[in-house]
């Protein structure tokens, strides 16, 4: 796959259009049900793939060749911890606040949504698409006759705000991420994601 | 990933609405847009076409556009009311290789809102995006003024991914230009159209 063309901001701040006209006829839960569906369709939409062992998934995952980083520039902080520099939506919502003018409501509201209701690691609804097409996509990588696994562990958009994994939970992330909670507070500094990948 | 996802937006918008649907979604959302950017206006045609060779107009959002200085629109008078313009690249391009490098093919649905929306409105699209397009260009040039006067859109010639080509057949005599002479546009652009001021009366064909 490696790495792929950039795409027009244009498409991408007509896309959001598209969302936005969404919310107003199907409300807030109705957007967040159909961005978690979009995100499913779009990873079953890829082919399946397989690697024998983690090494050569993480080798492929660097590349871009795997589907899992087919949208995003990736680096690998540890054989499990993930990170992406920059949100692959950035451009998209530069160029809309450019243009435009500042983000609609609703992108914040459905993301609350899915905070509430799913898992508290979306920023916008762009993380919605994002954290569940990950999850999806994960379900189709066989490491070594195994289904990966993904959990997102924090989020920082490009304006600052950012979305932490529960305390809970984190602590159970950072232990398979392989990093410390200082460490993770250094990542967010200057990354988009910070997300993790295991096998069982 | 946006856009990627969007192809799929496309699909299922159109299993469950219908091509026309997914036109009137597409029209309504470039109404949207449009409406958001608000209004511009400048001085003259050299200061809009400056304008739009710094990315300035609402226009640019579509990236790089061009003004074909060489084609200026004239009313009877010998006066100019208007340009062409082009992308050097249709801006869902870049989508259309992104899908075909992550998923495969676009969906049925793409040609078939294309396909809808020829025989329905306006015999000039290649794909779902131009149904977007067209609109959002009627409505942003509405909101510009040149001397004064409002501006109006026509969308004027097409050229996909796979080589085909779309003369607009309604747009064309409007703007008094020869067909061969968009053809001719088309081996170095994939979408022309034409900016003039509202009500403008026009020259005879060149």
């Amino acid at each position: 796959m490696s790495r792929l063309v950039e795409s027009n901001p244009f498409v991408e701040v007509a896309t959001h259009f598209f969302l936005e006209d969404l919310a107003d006829k199907v409300g807030i839960s109705g957007l967040n049900n159909y961005l978690i569906g979009l995100a499913k369709t779009l990873a079953a939409n890829m082919p399946e793939e397989e690697w024998k062992e983690w090494g050569e998934f993480l080798t492929a995952l660097r590349a871009g060749d795997t589907m899992l980083s087919a949208f995003e520039e990736i680096t690998t902080v540890t054989d499990h911890c993930i990170v992406t520099r920059h949100s692959p939506f950035e451009r998209g919502w530069r160029e809309y606040t450019k243009r435009v003018g500042s983000f609609s409501v609703a992108h914040k509201q459905v993301a609350d949504f899915y905070n509430k209701n799913v898992k508290p690691t979306a920023v916008n609804s762009l993380h919605i698409i994002l954290q569940t097409f990950r999850a999806a996509a994960a379900t189709r990588v066989n490491v070594g006759g195994k289904v990966v696994r993904y959990a997102q562990v924090a989020t920082v958009w490009a304006d600052g705000q950012r979305m932490v994994a529960g305390d809970a939970e984190r602590k159970d992330l950072l232990i398979r991420a392989g990093i410390s909670e200082t460490k993770l507070r250094m990542l967010l500094r200057d990354n988009a994601d910070v997300w993790v990948l295991w096998t069982d | 990933m946006l856009d990627v996802a969007l192809v799929s937006l496309i699909n299922d918008l159109s299993e469950k609405a219908g091509a026309d649907g997914v036109i009137q979604f597409w029209q309504r959302v470039g109404e949207n847009l449009a409406s958001r950017m608000g209004k511009e206006a400048y001085l003259g045609w050299p200061s809009f076409n400056v304008a739009v060779r710094e990315g300035r107009t609402a226009f640019s959002i579509e990236g790089e556009t061009l003004t074909l200085t060489d084609m200026a629109i004239m009313d009877i008078d010998g006066d100019v009311v208007g340009y062409l313009y082009a992308l050097k690249q249709c801006v869902f391009l870049p989508t259309i290789l992104r899908v075909r490098y992550t998923s495969g093919d676009l969906p049925r649905a793409d040609r078939e809102v294309a396909q809808e929306y020829n025989e329905s409105q306006h015999d000039i699209a290649i794909c779902n995006f131009c149904v977007f397009h067209e609109r959002f260009r009627e409505e942003v040039a509405k909101n510009i003024t040149v001397a004064g006067q409002p501006l109006t859109c026509l969308l004027l010639a097409t050229r996909g991914f796979t080589g085909e080509t779309k003369i607009s057949p309604k747009n064309l005599p409007k703007v008094g230009i020869n067909p061969e002479h968009v053809r001719a546009l088309l081996r170095n652009y994939e979408c022309v159209y034409a900016l003039e001021m509202r009500g403008a009366k026009l020259r005879e064909e060149r």
